[in-house]
């Protein structure tokens, strides 16, 4: 089933041809890794799929409907983990944990967590989840680590409960036992019975030993698709291509 | 049981609370006879009077009121860059001369700070009678030491290894100072001065309420013999004039800081603040013939220590001291917490541009015209100066902290409405979290000016230090007026002490250095 669709999708910025008429499908269940050097294209096109950027011509769907038209409610069903995670410093742990619930209550709910009066035991779960030690959850998040944040927009992420999740570079600042740890939960293989995970994938990586947990490979060069292929598919000589000079 | 956080957007908006014992006790004290005169009044505000004479004698208020402003403003600001330039440490420290005297001179400047224009007013006003001269010296006392104290504070926390390289390079001192200190504080000192130009235009005003002449006498006494058409003619033409200025002042920023060659400019701006200030002297002078002949000079009987101590055992300090504290709590209350409830409850666009013709409506109304038409439908209170209080500072806050939004960038909104937060959780958690620090900070500041204008609001609500003031200048019991004083001025260095503390704290913890903004609040 189709969850996820680019339709002739262009981005300009000043003098920058960001995103080159992008046509892309993705469908329910799919595991996509989004490769491509800095400044590729991968976070334009993630932000693009978010809602948070309006493409400069073409549309962008969501279970069929546009998303600029999506209303908040459907809005929670795609789930994102920024490259520069956008977590709130001065809020504790499980208050920003919580920011990814916001879409599921009322403004009230909303003043309650910022008093830290709500009931916190899915936001505890997620903590679990990424493997995160639980007597951190009321230290601000400005006194973390990269590593400590990261997880954090992660466990954020798993608190949203979407279908879609859109990850930028979610693995950056950890190390490789972590690293290893959370492809494998947010790509569904390992994760407690307690959280949910997204069903469907865009994650973009800078490692190419994990593809193969991947179902499919998308390659972005200086704004346009140039890999789009099953993960068994892939070849060394595709990933020469896609990091070499233009 | 769980452990309550205040985080700062809650911070932010808890104060509003302050509204509701405020409002009861109003409610509690409407007469219904002032209700018809409310609503007369309101109505008036549609159909202001268009007579001739009303009109040109509201234009010729407002040109006196102008006067008065610019030339006590450019004064002060005269007065205040010298005094600041020989009150920082690094300028005795660079003439090699003792460091004390820059801290001497420092310390005394408190005391003209700490005193209210109005109150400098009145004290001037019994010994020298009303004239716009009074006026005059009443705003540049206060002004000029609180120039002053920016001034100074630039100086001495600008970086000085430039002109330490430069010095040692062999540069003139002179040359080395104009070069190296010059461009660093100039664009802060000019944008702030530019500032106090709207701070000199409402206080011109308060001080012709009081009846130093200009649009605040001729509002006074239409309000006061209940001609509410020529009141809002009078009021809606001060309006017009302080958003004019406020609209002037903020493109004269833009023109001046963000073009490269600022130099040029500043020095036409300078020129300009001179003829300006020549003319606007020359025209008080035409418009007030008798403007220095008018001053009598009443002696003033320095009273004697027996007379303080019986003047210090009749004054009720307690409660004067309570009256005070309340009003300034309680109308810091409503306007830190009223700007972003109110924008929280109406993030959309329209609500946006409501709450800015609002404010800039509460910002240009006189404090004590706010007072007296809070007393048309009830009575006096410590209730109605604390609104009166909170209203004018409902705008600058509401402004300021609107001015930052419109200032951020969208990366941490649009990760929270990704997230399918509603707008106005989605407002919460991103646009007031991010402002809410330095809102805090600004917000510990104005405080201490608040503090300070309960002076204002005291002669009208008949509560506080500023009533009793009011009381002992008309009995002329010069014992009273200096412990008055002397408890005013204690109070608000007190104030000011703890809001600087409070507002290092806020901004130090936003990581956001203080800007020209920060100082024009």
């Amino acid at each position: 089933m189709k969850l996820l669709e680019l339709n002739k999708v262009n981005v300009y910025s000043k003098n920058n041809h960001r995103l080159k008429n992008i046509n892309l499908t993705i469908g329910s269940g799919e595991k996509v890794a989004l490769l491509g050097n800095s400044g590729s294209g991968k976070s334009t096109l993630i932000s693009i799929i978010n809602g948070s950027l309006l493409p400069s011509s073409g549309k962008v769907f969501f279970k069929d409907l546009e998303i600029k038209n999506l209303s908040p409610r459907s809005l929670t069903k795609i789930a994102t983990i920024w490259q520069d995670l956008r977590l709130i410093e001065d809020l504790n742990v499980l208050q920003n944990i919580n920011v990814g619930a916001l879409g599921h209550h009322s403004l009230y709910w909303s003043i309650l967590n910022l008093i830290g009066l709500t009931d916190n035991k899915k936001s505890l779960n997620c903590l679990n989840a990424v493997k995160l030690p639980i007597n951190l959850y009321k230290k601000q998040v400005r006194s973390l680590s990269g590593g400590q944040k990261q997880r954090i927009a992660i466990a954020r992420m798993l608190r949203q409960q979407g279908d879609l999740l859109l990850a930028d570079e979610p693995i950056s600042n950890l190390d490789p036992y972590l690293a290893n740890a959370m492809i494998k939960l947010l790509l569904g293989l390992e994760y407690p019975q307690s959280i949910e995970v997204p069903d469907t994938i865009l994650m973009s990586i800078h490692r190419p030993e994990l593809i193969s947990n991947f179902t499919r490979v998308i390659g972005l060069k200086a704004g346009e698709i140039i890999i789009d292929l099953t993960s068994n598919k892939l070849r060394e000589q595709d990933i020469r291509l896609l990091y070499s000079n233009p | 049981m769980k452990k309550i956080y205040l985080s700062s957007p809650i911070l932010c908006l808890l104060p509003a609370l302050a509204i509701i014992p405020v409002l009861t006790n109003l409610i509690l004290n409407i007469h219904l006879g002032g209700v018809y005169l409310l609503l007369d009044f309101l109505k008036s505000a549609i159909t202001p009077s268009t007579d001739k004479l009303v009109i040109l004698s509201a234009i010729k208020g407002l040109g006196i009121t102008a006067t008065i402003a610019i030339s006590s403003w450019a004064i002060s600001s005269f007065t205040g860059i010298i005094i600041g330039i020989i009150s920082s440490n690094k300028f005795w420290i660079f003439l090699k001369g003792p460091s004390w005297l820059g801290k001497s001179i420092r310390r005394l400047l408190a005391f003209p700070r700490s005193i209210h224009e109005l109150i400098w007013g009145l004290l001037l006003q019994s010994t020298l009678g009303l004239s716009p001269l009074v006026a005059i010296i009443a705003i540049v006392i206060p002004y000029s030491a609180l120039v002053a104290r920016v001034v100074a504070d630039q100086i001495d926390t600008i970086d000085d290894r430039s002109l330490i390289a430069l010095i040692q390079a062999g540069t003139k001192p002179i040359n080395a100072l104009i070069t190296s200190i010059g461009p660093a504080i100039l664009p802060t000192i000019i944008s702030y001065i530019g500032y106090r130009l709207e701070c000199s235009l409402r206080a011109a005003t308060i001080l012709g309420i009081f009846g130093m002449g200009g649009i605040g006498s001729e509002l006074e006494l239409s309000l006061r013999s209940l001609e509410f058409n020529e009141m809002w003619t009078s009021l809606w033409l001060l309006i017009f004039s302080i958003f004019a200025i406020e609209e002037l002042l903020d493109r004269f920023r833009l023109w001046l800081f963000t073009k490269s060659s600022s130099g040029r400019r500043i020095i036409i701006s300078l020129i300009l603040v001179i003829i300006i200030t020549i003319m606007s002297i020359i025209l008080l002078y035409i418009q007030n013939q008798g403007l220095f002949l008018d001053i009598r000079w009443n002696t003033v009987k320095l009273t004697d220590i027996q007379k303080l101590l019986i003047a210090f055992n009749e004054l009720d300090w307690l409660n004067l001291y309570a009256d005070t504290l309340i009003m300034t709590l309680l109308a810091a209350g409503i306007a830190i917490g009223i700007p972003p409830l109110t924008l929280l409850i109406l993030p959309a666009e329209i609500g946006g541009k409501f709450l800015t013709i609002i404010w800039t409506f509460f910002r240009a109304m006189p404090i004590p015209l706010t007072a007296l038409i809070l007393l048309l439908f009830t009575t006096p209170s410590i209730y109605v100066a604390t609104l009166a209080l909170a209203v004018q500072n409902i705008g600058v806050l509401g402004r300021l902290l609107k001015e930052g939004i419109e200032q951020q960038k969208n990366e941490l909104f649009h990760s929270v409405t990704s997230t399918g937060a509603k707008m106005r959780s989605a407002w919460l958690y991103s646009r007031l979290y991010s402002e809410s620090k330095s809102y805090l900070g600004f917000a510990a500041y104005r405080t201490d000016v608040l503090l300070r204008e309960t002076a204002v609001v005291g002669v009208v609500g008949g509560a506080g230090l500023g009533w009793q003031l009011q009381e002992s200048l008309s009995s002329f019991d010069w014992a009273q007026v200096i412990l008055i004083i002397s408890g005013y001025s204690t109070l608000t260095l007190i104030g000011e002490a703890i809001s600087e503390y409070s507002n290092n704290n806020w901004i130090n913890s936003s990581n956001s250095t203080p800007s020209h903004h920060s100082l024009q609040y």
